[in-house]
C-alpha cells in the first residue's frame, strides 16, 4: 500500500503519517515513510510518502500511489499524477466548480481515479469552531468512511486516540467522526 | 528478541549514537541534520546515560569540543548540515591527520535537492579531501548499524570517521530495531603527547603519510570485512546492465527492478564510498558491458575509479550533474541505459487541467503573525533606498517582501554590508545599508563580523531579528535561549546587547517590531548614527517566534472593500499568507484559515483599508 500525503506547511502532515504508521506496525507490517522537515513547512506546499509492505525506499514513483489524502485542494490536483490506475484520492476541497474542469475529468477517468471531495474548511468551521489544525484527522476519517484503502475505523480512532495529546484528544476523535460520518453510508 | 519501532532516520541514528556508548554529543542545528541531537538527548534520558549533549553555537565548534572529547580516550561525536562541514572544515583538515584514542563520529546530512539548503554539495567529497573513511547509509535501519561500525572503526584506525546520510535517509520514517546499551565504562585519561596532539608542521610530516598507510588499510578492510554495506545483487540471467549504488539510489533502485520483476539486471551496493573498495568495483565492471553509477550528489565512487570508460555517470553527463535521483530520475535513466523505451507519462490532460486552474506550487512564507515581516516592514519604510543583505535562516523569506537582496551563508549578513560599505565609500556616497541576521545565527557567526565592522568603521544599520528561538530548523535553543536538552540540565541566557556593546557599538535599541511606526523611526535614527560615526549601529527587534505558541493580544481584522483600490502594496511588501489578494474581486481579503490576528496589517494599508472588527479584539 503506498500513500502520497500532500498539502500546506503547518497542517499536520506529519501526524498522519504517525496514524498510519502506528497502525502498519501494530498490524506486524514493515512501513517507510518520507517527511519533509525544514524550510520548506514554512507555509509552503508540503508532500510526505509512505508505505506499507516490503519496500526498499521511503519514496512513491509517479503514477504508483494506491491512495492520496490531500489538505489542499491545488496541492491534491498538483499530485494527482502520483496516483496509478485505480487509485483513489481524499480532497479537502474548497472550490468545488474547479474539479469540474473537463481535462481534470478526463484525467481521473483516463486513469480510473476515484475521487472523494469533501469541504472540509466549511465542516470544521461550523462543527469544531474554525479550528482548521484538525484537517489532518477529518481526513483520516474520511477515508474511513469512503472505505478508501484498507483501514478500519476502529484502527484509526485507536491510533488517534493513542498519538493525540491528552489535551487535544476528544477534538481529534471528534474530528476523525465529522470526517467518517461525511461519506459512510451515502 | 527483537522490539522494533518506528523512527525518523534522525532518530534512528540518535539511538544508534546513545547504544553505542557515545559519551559527548555536540552539534549545531540545521536542516536536514536538526532532529538528531534533541533525539540523542531523550534517548539518553531515557536509557540514563551520562551522555553530555550539548548543541554548540556553531559547527566549528562542535567539532572541535567533540573531536578534543574523543582525545580522553571517549566516544564522542559531532552532528551538523553538509553546509556546516564548510564551518567546521578546517578542524576537519587537521584532526584527519591524528592518531586519535576514543572513537570520533562526524554525522554530516547532505540535502540533495536541495530542499532546506544553499548548496547541494556532497559531504563524501570532504571525507575524500580530509582523507577520512565515509559511510553511506540507504535506510533509517543501515545508518543506525552504521554507527556502531563507524566508531569501531575509528578506535581501530585512531582516526575520525564520517556517516553521511542524506536528506531521505534522514526524514524517512521507518521501523527500527532497538538495541541496548554498550556500557564502555571508560574514564577520561588524556595522555600528554606534544607529537601527538599538537598539529605542528614537523609533526604532519610524520602524520600524513601515517594517515595515508591507514587509508590503504581502511580500503583493504571494506574490499573484504564489510559485506553487510559492499555486496552484489546479482542478476538471475545473463545481466544486460550492472548498476552501482550507494545510499538512497540503491533502495529506490532495488523497489523497481522487484516491481518490475526484472531478472538482467545485476546491482553492487557501495555502503563504504570512501575510500572506495576499488578492486571490488573493478570486479563488478569487468563482469558488464554496461555498468551505470547512482550516487548523490557528486561522482565520487566514479572519481576514485581509474579507468572509468565503460561509466555511464555523473562525470560524462549520463546521469544529471545536478539535483536529487527521484524514482522517476533513476527509473528513466536505468531504462536509458537498457536502450529501452520510457513509459508514457499519461499526464497531458493532468497537466493542461493545471495550466488552466493556474494551480502553482505554493511557496514557503514566513508564518502568519512573524515578527520577522514587521521587521522588514519597517526597515524599508524608514530606508526604502537601501541594500538589504540578510542571512540565513527564516528570515532568508523576506525575499517575498523585497527586503533580503542578498544571502551568501551564516554571518554573511554583516560581512556583506562591509563589503556594500567599503565599495560605495570608495565613491564617496553614503549608501544606506541594513543587515538582517537571527538571534542564533548572530551567535553562530555574527559576532565577528561585528567586531570586524566596528574595528574598520564601517557605516551600516545591523537589525537583530530576535524571535528567542532557532526558528527555521524546527526550534532548538541557542544562548539567547540558554535551555539545554538533558533532563536536569541548566544553561545560562546571553543577553545580545552586552554582546554588541561589548563589540564596541554605541548605539544599541531595542524595538517591538509589531509597532512598525517606532521600529521605522529607529531605523532611520540609526542610519543617521551610523552614518555620522562611522560606526555600525543596532537595532535589536525583540518579539517571540510564533511556532512558540505564547499569547499575545488577538485583534480580529478585515479589509474594507470600499476603501482597498486594489495596490497590492500589503501583498507585496508585507506579503502574510493570511493577507492575499483576491485576483477576481481585484480586492485584498483576510483569509481565516491562516490569519491569527497580530493585527499589524492594520499599519500597513496606505488606504486605511485594513480596520480592527470593533468589539472582537480579546
Amino acid at each position: 500500500m503506498q500513500y502520497i500525503i500532500v498539502g500546506l506547511g503547518g497542517q499536520g502532515i506529519l501526524f498522519t503519517s504517525r496514524v498510519l504508521g502506528h497502525i502498519a506496525v501494530s498490524r506486524g507490517e514493515h512501513v517507510m515513510g518520507s517527511e519533509v522537515h525544514g524550510m520548506a513547512q514554512r507555509g509552503g506546499s508540503v508532500i510526505s510518502h509512505f508505505k506499507v509492505g516490503d519496500y526498499s525506499s521511503p519514496l512513491v514513483l509517479t503514477g504508483a500511489a494506491d491512495l492520496m489524502l490531500s489538505f489542499d485542494q491545488n496541492e491534491g490536483i498538483r499530485n494527482l499524477h502520483f496516483l496509478r490506475n485505480g487509485g483513489k484520492a481524499i480532497l479537502n476541497v474548497h472550490a468545488p466548480e474547479a474539479m469540474e474542469n473537463p481535462h481534470l475529468k478526463s484525467f481521473l477517468a483516463e486513469r480510473q481515479i476515484e475521487t472523494f471531495c469533501l469541504p472540509g474548511y466549511d465542516i470544521l468551521r461550523e462543527k469544531m469552531g474554525g479550528r482548521f489544525l484538525f484537517m489532518n484527522v477529518l481526513i483520516l476519517g474520511a477515508m474511513c468512511g469512503a472505505s478508501a484503502g484498507n483501514l478500519s475505523m476502529e484502527e484509526v480512532r485507536d491510533a488517534v486516540e493513542k498519538l493525540a495529546p491528552a489535551k487535544f484528544k476528544a477534538d481529534n476523535l471528534k474530528a476523525v467522526d465529522l470526517g467518517y460520518a461525511h461519506f459512510a453510508g451515502k | 528478541m527483537g522490539n522494533k519501532v518506528i523512527l525518523l532516520g534522525n532518530e534512528a541514528i540518535a539511538r544508534g549514537i546513545v547504544e553505542a556508548g557515545c559519551d559527548v554529543a555536540v552539534a549545531y542545528p540545521g536542516t536536514p541534520s536538526s532532529e538528531i541531537l534533541p533525539a540523542v538527548a531523550k534517548f539518553a534520558d531515557e536509557l540514563g546515560t551520562r551522555t553530555a549533549v550539548e548543541w554548540a553555537v556553531n559547527e566549528k565548534v562542535a567539532f572541535e569540543v567533540a573531536a578534543t572529547a574523543s582525545f580522553t580516550g571517549k566516544r564522542t561525536c559531532a552532528i551538523m548540515k553538509q553546509v556546516g562541514l564548510n564551518v567546521a572544515a578546517d578542524p576537519l583538515m587537521s584532526v584527519a591527520h591524528f592518531d586519535l584514542a576514543g572513537g570520533f563520529l562526524i554525522v554530516s546530512a547532505d540535502d540533495p535537492g536541495p530542499h532546506s539548503s544553499q548548496t547541494e554539495q556532497d559531504s563524501r567529497y570532504f571525507a575524500m579531501f580530509a582523507k577520512v573513511p565515509c559511510f553511506d547509509p540507504a535506510s533509517a535501519q543501515e545508518a543506525k548499524d552504521m554507527v556502531f561500525d563507524a566508531f569501531d572503526l575509528s578506535e581501530k584506525y585512531r582516526m575520525p570517521v564520517m556517516l553521511r546520510p542524506a536528506v531521505r535517509v534522514d526524514h524517512c520514517r521507518q521501523d527500527v530495531e532497538l538495541g541496548t546499551v554498550k556500557d564502555l565504562a571508560r574514564k577520561a585519561d588524556f595522555k600528554k603527547d606534544i607529537r601527538r596532539w599538537v598539529c605542528l608542521p614537523a609533526h604532519v610530516k610524520i602524520n600524513h603519510p601515517q594517515l595515508n598507510a591507514k587509508l590503504d588499510t581502511v580500503r583493504e578492510d571494506f574490499e573484504t570485512l564489510y559485506g553487510r554495506y559492499n555486496f552484489e545483487v546479482p542478476a538471475k540471467e545473463k545481466p544486460r546492465l550492472g548498476i552501482i549504488a550507494g545510499g538512497v539510489s540503491f533502495s529506490i533502485v532495488m523497489d523497481l527492478l522487484k516491481e518490475w520483476k526484472r531478472e538482467d539486471v545485476s546491482v553492487l551496493k557501495i555502503g563504504t564510498p570512501h575510500p572506495l573498495p576499488v578492486k571490488m568495483v573493478q570486479d563488478f565492471i569487468a563482469r558488464h558491458d554496461n555498468v551505470i553509477v547512482l550516487e548523490e550528489t557528486y561522482p565520487v565512487i566514479e572519481m576514485q575509479l581509474p579507468d572509468r570508460t565503460k561509466l555511464k555517470g555523473r562525470w560524462n553527463g549520463f546521469v544529471p550533474r545536478a539535483g536529487e535521483l527521484l524514482p522517476e530520475v533513476i527509473r528513466d535513466l536505468v531504462l536509458a541505459a537498457l536502450g529501452e523505451p520510457l513509459p508514457e507519462a499519461g499526464v497531458s490532460e493532468l497537466k493542461a487541467a493545471i495550466e488552466e486552474m493556474k494551480v502553482t506550487p505554493k511557496p514557503p512564507m514566513l508564518c502568519p503573525g512573524c515578527p520577522h515581516r514587521a521587521s522588514f516592514f519597517a526597515m524599508r519604510k524608514a530606508l526604502p533606498t537601501g541594500i538589504y543583505p540578510s542571512d540565513i535562516g527564516c528570515y532568508t523569506l523576506g525575499v517575498n517582501q523585497r527586503d533580503v537582496d542578498t544571502t551568501i551563508d551564516m554571518g554573511a549578513s554583516l560581512t556583506s554590508a562591509s563589503g556594500f560599505y567599503l565599495a560605495y565609500k570608495t565613491d564617496g556616497k553614503d549608501q544606506p545599508v541594513v543587515a538582517t541576521i537571527g538571534d542564533s545565527t548572530f551567535f553562530h557567526m555574527g559576532i565577528l563580523g561585528l567586531a570586524n565592522a566596528v574595528y574598520n568603521r564601517h557605516a551600516f544599520v545591523l537589525a537583530i531579528l530576535d524571535n528567542s528561538i532557532t526558528a527555521m530548523t524546527g526550534g532548538q535553543s541557542n544562548p539567547s535561549v540558554g535551555e539545554k536538552l538533558r533532563q536536569g540540565d541548566e544553561g545560562r541566557r546571553i543577553e545580545i546587547e552586552p554582546v554588541v556593546r561589548g563589540c564596541g557599538v554605541s548605539f544599541v535599541k531595542v524595538v517591538e517590531p509589531y509597532d512598525t511606526s517606532d521600529s521605522a523611526e529607529v531605523f532611520k535614527e540609526a542610519w543617521e548614527h551610523a552614518k555620522a560615526n562611522r560606526e555600525p549601529a543596532v537595532v535589536i527587534l525583540r518579539h517571540p517566534c510564533m511556532l512558540l505558541k505564547q499569547k499575545q493580544a488577538r485583534v480580529k481584522v478585515r479589509v474594507n472593500p470600499d476603501k482597498c483600490i486594489g495596490c497590492k502594496y500589503c501583498t507585496n511588501f508585507f506579503n502574510c499568507p493570511g493577507l492575499p489578494f483576491d485576483e477576481t474581486a481585484k480586492k485584498a481579503r483576510i483569509d481565516e484559515r491562516f490569519c491569527v490576528q497580530c493585527g499589524v496589517c492594520i499599519q500597513v494599508c496606505p488606504h486605511g483599508a485594513i480596520e480592527a472588527v470593533e468589539g472582537e479584539e480579546e
